[in-house]
């Protein structure tokens, strides 16, 4: 391809991308009333209406510490499941792996309507542990792939050496296999929160008034209200984003962290 | 297997089982209050109607779209990218990589405020006079191809970066040194080794699109139904759990229809 044309291209993908981004930022910073371009006037106050408005605030919350109970059962379930996979002497690893990583291929909306239809309406349990089990379910791959990804170059002979030694078997994972699974772990674990946070799919058909994840709760409001509020609220989850790309880029690298889960 | 391993792995299956694989093979069999049946007679009705065919239809083509436009626009990217030896080089992936940390329903809103009935192209058309009367954007197909290349190029170029990355920019030169133009040594090097790159991304983007909720909900409505908004209206609104299960169903072969496909292709990639 001659470099003009690619040129051409790559300007018009990044265009698609990055515009509509820039066009909700603009329009959050607006004096006036509806949701337009060119925004009218410059002003904080939709800012301040969205982080003053409890809908927002509270499935805010909601979402925040479902990613974090989520993520945390995740890696807590994940990670050992991994070591048995890859280091225990089991029949089928191949299959128990794919059977790991199967909530990445049924689509989402699929599980979330699973789950609703057979946990909530079938057996009664309410929305929140079933948000939780589902998250977590979902999350599984990212721990027992990502994690496996950094597993599979830490070499056994390490922590065998510190066997030789005469470290235990517990202190011997802790101070030699853990720390070479650090980065894998913070990947699995930064992946797996933001998979979780930004989640619609999954969590749209086990929402109730009681327990709403954020994503939801904004989607509703657009359908009700069409103001700058949402674009505002949107620019302060986009802020957020960057602060957490920044601290994973300096940490581990983008493409490494997104390299793990891409095969 | 010995007691310390199953340990190890018997809280992540149960987990798994609970959360995500017992569910989902009921859903299949027993959805509340219907025959056992029920699922499979609809799923099969479905697939005569030419209501849920036109629904499949949209779904299936727009999926297609999407995918050629985000291997079409994330391939030169990805190779722009790989072969760059500027420091803007970094930045530009990086500014790929991070929609990807970003919500949907954030990245989709964006083309509320441009496609809109009060929308920035709608206006820019009228005050440059070139149409007194804007054309409807928002809810047509467009919008739907629109917002679901934005969301999956990112991916498209994460995938086929790793797989021109892993080509040895060494051939690029050979092939020019034996006088072959820019252009061949494109079509004719880099793109046949970075074919399983290739696959993947599509692979991905069009299961992706299929499957996707937020932008068909946003952009398309309800006179653009896909699959993943018909799903949610079968189950939310008017209650169907036969028919809710089935569009399930419909949507889970064509996402294992592809995947399945592609490795097929990956492998006799493998072997020739």
């Amino acid at each position: 391809m001659r470099r003009p044309v690619a040129a051409s291209l790559a300007v018009l993908g990044y265009l698609i991308m990055i515009v509509p981004i820039l066009f909700v930022v603009a329009t959050a910073f607006s004096a006036g009333r509806t949701l337009r371009f060119p925004p009218e006037g410059f002003s904080l106050r939709w800012f301040e209406a969205a982080v003053t408005y409890d809908p927002f605030m509270e499935s805010l919350v909601s979402s925040l510490w479902l990613a974090l109970g989520a993520t945390a059962l995740a890696l807590l379930l994940g990670v050992p499941a991994t070591i048995a996979i890859h280091r225990g002497r089991i029949p089928g690893k191949g299959l128990l792996e794919g059977l790991f990583l199967s909530p990445l291929i049924v689509p989402e909306l699929v599980v979330g309507l699973a789950l609703y239809q057979q946990l909530m309406i079938g057996l009664g349990l309410d929305n929140l542990t079933t948000l939780l089990l589902g998250h977590t379910a979902l999350l599984l791959p990212y721990a027992v792939r990502v994690t496996g990804a950094s597993l599979a170059l830490a070499d056994p002979a390490v922590e065998e050496a510190a066997r030789g030694l005469g470290a235990g078997p517990v202190r011997a994972f802790v101070t030699v296999t853990l720390p070479l699974l650090r980065p894998g772990i913070f990947s699995a674990a930064l992946l797996g929160f933001v998979t979780s946070f930004n989640n619609v799919p999954l969590s749209l058909l086990l929402q109730d008034r009681e327990f709403r994840t954020l994503p939801v709760t904004m989607l509703d409001y657009v359908q009700q209200s069409y103001n700058p509020r949402i674009a505002a609220m949107a620019t302060l989850i986009l802020a957020a984003t960057v602060v957490v790309a920044v601290i994973a880029e300096r940490t581990v690298g983008f493409a490494k962290i997104f390299g793990g889960i891409n095969r | 297997m010995s007691r310390k391993t199953a340990l190890l792995l018997l809280p992540g299956l149960a987990f798994l089982a609970a959360g995500f694989l017992v569910p989902a093979v009921a859903m299949l069999v027993a959805p509340p209050g219907e025959e056992p049946t029920a699922v499979l007679a609809r799923f099969g009705a479905m697939l005569t109607d030419p209501y849920e065919l036109r629904i499949i239809g949209r779904t299936v083509t727009l999926g297609l779209i999407v995918t050629g436009l985000c291997v079409g626009l994330g391939f030169p990217i990805a190779y722009l990218l790989a072969r760059s030896r500027s420091r803007w080089g970094g930045i530009l992936l990086a500014l790929a990589i991070f929609p990807l940390l970003l919500s949907n329903v954030v990245r989709t809103f964006g083309w509320l405020v441009l496609l809109g009935a009060n929308g920035a192209i709608g206006r820019l058309l009228t005050s440059t006079g070139l149409t007194d009367d804007p054309p409807q954007l928002l809810y047509t197909p467009l919008a739907i191809v629109l917002g679901l290349t934005q969301l999956f190029l990112p991916l498209a170029i994460i995938s086929c970066y790793s797989a021109v990355a892993q080509v040895d920019p060494g051939l690029d030169d050979a092939a020019r040194g034996l006088g072959a133009s820019r252009t061949r040594t494109f079509w004719s090097v880099v793109v046949p080794l970075s074919g399983p790159g290739i696959v993947v991304a599509a692979t991905l983007v069009f299961a992706g699109s299929v499957t996707a909720y937020t932008t068909p909900y946003l952009l398309g409505g309800s006179s653009q139904r896909m699959l993943a908004t018909q799903l949610f209206s079968y189950a939310s609104v008017s209650v169907d759990w036969a028919a809710a299960s089935a569009t399930a169903l419909i949507m889970t072969i064509l996402v294992f229809a592809v995947s399945g496909v592609s490795s097929l292709a990956g492998r006799r990639g493998a072997t020739t």
